[in-house]
């Protein structure tokens, strides 16, 4: 009993010492995240303008949005333009991280060179980086149209057009181009070398002694990738596709940049937390953008947790745990 | 003491010295008020070469006399409006704000700013009034009340390249008709290697062509929106023919050309149209071309400017118009130093003279007729007849402003993003701003119903 008392004064006593130097992230987190988050699911049921208390009106801001998703308006855009940049961008982010990853852990004069060129991109600024891309993928001055065009192509229009490459319809329709999306894809793939050095990593932890026993058994280089290598890699393709889903819903800079802030041509370039912001801050509809965020916290979990469920399937686990 | 207790004492004074170093700096860097004078914080958007001519207003405000002073902040860029909504939805705003975006019928709508009948008597209000251009006047009202105070118009007229027009034995175009003619004639249609375009309506000016259609976007007394009128569609049917003559994908191409060019160039002085829809702040850049050119000893390139091409009986001098206006927002320390200094730059109650200074100085159009007649701004329109146009266009009553309507950014995008489907992608005019109306109308009726 007195062990008990004592133990217990012990923690309390440690947990007092602790408290002064745990408050300021307490405080930040509780301010700027954990309040927030509460406020904006409140608020999703207010109409709300930020100057005027909030007032509740129920589900009216939900009963919006299906509206606009079902007539593939503004909210039923951002979803689609979100879900197609993000099933785009990411499979295309891992086949390239995985490749470049391979690629640079062969032995090949200048790796460290390579490496850190590749790396690069991923350090620039996303605002520097997309206004770079913008006069890049410029139609008719950029670059890339202009090596095109002397390649005997016609280049295409990039942020200028709402062509749709990915989508299978365009293919049949005759509508098939590049368009502002798909920039915006390629310029997410710029910035694939944080992935790629994960993988890179992962691939230093690839044991030698399986590829020699692969090796004894006859497999090529082909086999030993897709039976050994691959298998290994899945743990970290599992982690960089959760993450990178996660961002590439939450894309906001570089499309702010390249969408002069709200989303042209056309709403071709709307994602949903670009709709977030200008339904927040530019109609000041608080509530109503309150309720795009929780649509898209939603998403983002009902996504996450698919890929987990399918994980058991994939997902290579070593010590034969299953996540 | 230890090395470790040396150390971290070294550390905290690096820290003490970095803090105090930096209170000084942000205690050096506040303009010093003089003594018995009341600050009046001025947020305003103007940037570039214009920046210098707004301190230099604030300069002579502050020297005019001895109650006030008023103490600029530029923030241009995108976030003014959203950086002045926070400061009051915090209670720490502004005693003043420039600016130009339509946001007075939202911010008036949700009681953000403080009607100028508060700020002066009622009399003095209705000589304001009757004192501006008629578009000024409606630029600063929400619900029949002044709510903010144009001090300056922004007019659009089409400007041309003279050579060019004669080299085609073409004169400059005053009816729609001769427009399309002179446009077609200078870029036939069914080259896709076209360098150079008669003529290519932007999307954005729907808002001037729907108006000399004979177009309303809003009809206020019922409080419908009315982008859908018979009018407004013609003239996106007619804006969307070049796109059907030249192909959509190619005039969107070339269209983003434009905004490609380095410091955002005028496209006509690049040769890359014939004639082209602009504001009056290009009148400096063709003068400065000339200026230029007649240095050099070479032939001065010819460029004018007309009112925008009408329909036959149609409406002449028409167009949308928008303008620069203050507004001083609820929790203001200071509305009487703000007042004072709004009718200091505006040029009312006497401050003609001064106004027309600014105006010449910054190559503004005014928001009076007063203002116009003043000695120095005729003397400015003798050196730039250019300019005449654009103030005369400034006193016509066809020269519309968007609706004033809460949501009216909402509106204006509704309205600009229906035109870029006309134009870049083929959707029938008709059906863009039929979907767009429903679209606004339903989300005005959402702001009225809102609580205040």
């Amino acid at each position: 009993m007195e062990h008990s008392t004592r133990h217990r004064r012990r923690q309390l006593r440690q947990l007092t010492a602790a408290l002064p130097f745990l408050a300021p992230w307490l405080i930040g987190f509780a301010t700027l995240i954990a309040y927030p988050f509460i406020a904006s699911l409140f608020w999703s049921f207010t109409s709300y303008d930020m100057l005027s208390p909030p007032e509740f009106v129920g589900v009216e801001n939900y009963r919006r949005l299906a509206e606009e998703f079902v007539r593939g308006e503004r909210f039923g855009l951002a979803v689609w333009n979100t879900v197609y940049f993000a099933l785009v961008s990411v499979p295309l982010s891992i086949v390239l991280g995985v490749a470049l990853a391979v690629m640079l852990s062969w032995n090949i004069r200048g790796r460290a060179v390579y490496r850190t060129l590749f790396f690069l991109p991923s350090v620039v600024p996303a605002v520097a980086s997309s206004v770079l891309w913008l006069w890049l993928l410029d139609p008719q001055a950029g670059l890339v149209n202009y090596l095109l065009t002397g390649a005997g192509l016609s280049g295409p229009g990039w942020f200028n057009s709402t062509a749709e490459a990915a989508w299978p319809l365009a293919w049949f329709r005759g509508t098939w181009g590049f368009g502002s999306k798909d920039a915006l894809v390629l310029m997410s793939l710029w910035g694939v070398g944080n992935f790629m050095i994960i993988y890179l990593a992962a691939l230093g932890d690839v044991p030698v002694q399986l590829y020699e026993a692969a090796e004894l058994d006859g497999a090529g280089p082909l086999r030993r990738f897709w039976h050994v290598t691959l298998p290994l890699l899945t743990p970290v393709i599992f982690f960089n596709l959760v993450m990178g889903l996660i961002h590439a819903v939450q894309a906001f800079t570089q499309v702010y940049i390249v969408s002069e802030g709200q989303g042209a041509p056309a709403g071709s370039t709307l994602m949903l937390s670009l709709y977030v912001f200008l339904a927040a801050f530019k109609y000041l509809e608080m509530g109503y953008a309150s309720a795009i965020a929780w649509s898209m916290f939603v998403l983002i979990v009902l996504a996450t947790w698919g890929l987990f469920r399918s994980s058991r399937y994939w997902v290579f686990d070593p010590s034969g745990a299953r996540l | 003491m230890t090395k470790r207790e040396w150390k971290q004492l070294v550390a905290v004074v690096a820290l003490v010295a970095v803090i105090a170093l930096a209170l000084r700096e942000s205690a050096s860097s506040r303009v010093e008020i003089p003594a018995g004078r009341s600050e009046v914080v001025f947020w305003h958007f103007w940037g570039g070469k214009d920046r210098p001519v707004v301190e230099e207003i604030c300069r002579r405000f502050n020297a005019s006399q001895q109650e006030f002073f008023v103490r600029p902040i530029a923030m241009p860029g995108n976030n003014l409006d959203l950086k002045f909504f926070l400061s009051v939805a915090g209670g720490d705003p502004p005693d003043l704000l420039n600016q130009d975006d339509p946001i007075v019928a939202d911010w008036a709508h949700r009681g953000a700013l403080v009607p100028l009948d508060e700020l002066t008597s009622l009399t003095e209000i209705d000589e304001l009034s009757k004192w501006l251009f008629p578009a000024a006047r409606e630029i600063g009202s929400y619900n029949g009340r002044m709510v903010a105070l144009c001090n300056g118009l922004d007019i659009r007229a089409l400007y041309y390249n003279g050579d060019l027009l004669a080299e085609h034995n073409l004169s400059p175009p005053k009816t729609i008709a001769e427009l399309d003619h002179a446009a077609r004639t200078i870029a036939p249609p069914g080259d896709a290697s076209l360098t150079r375009y008669g003529y290519l309506p932007d999307p954005r000016r729907l808002w001037s062509w729907g108006i000399v259609f004979g177009g309303e976007f809003y009809h206020p007394s019922s409080g419908h929106v009315t982008a859908d009128s018979p009018q407004v569609i013609a003239a996106l049917d007619w804006m969307a023919s070049y796109s059907r003559d030249y192909g959509a994908d190619q005039v969107a191409r070339y269209r983003k050309g434009d905004q490609a060019l380095p410091g955002a160039a005028f496209p006509l002085l690049e040769g890359r149209y014939a004639m082209l829809m602009d504001g009056q702040w290009r009148v400096s850049e063709i003068a400065a071309v000339q200026e230029a050119a007649r240095k050099r000893g070479e032939a001065v390139p010819n460029y004018g400017v007309v009112p925008l091409p009408a329909l036959p009986d149609g409406r002449k001098n028409a167009g949308w118009v928008n303008g620069n206006f203050f507004v001083v927002p609820r929790g203001a320390k200071n509305p009487r130093g703000a007042w004072a200094f709004m009718k200091f730059w505006s040029g009312f109650d006497g401050h003609e003279d001064e106004a027309a200074r600014a105006c010449t100085a910054g190559g503004w159009i005014p928001a009076s007729q007063h203002v116009v007649e003043q000695p120095r701004f005729q003397e400015y329109l003798n050196r730039h007849p250019m300019f005449r146009t654009f103030v005369e266009l400034a006193a016509s009553p066809n020269q519309r402003p968007t609706p004033a309507v809460p949501g009216a950014q909402f509106f204006q995008d509704e309205v600009t993003r229906a035109a870029e489907d006309a134009i870049y992608r083929s959707l029938p005019a008709e059906q863009a701003l039929t979907e767009a109306t429903r679209r606004i109308q339903t989300r005005l009726e959402a702001e009225r119903d809102a609580p205040q």
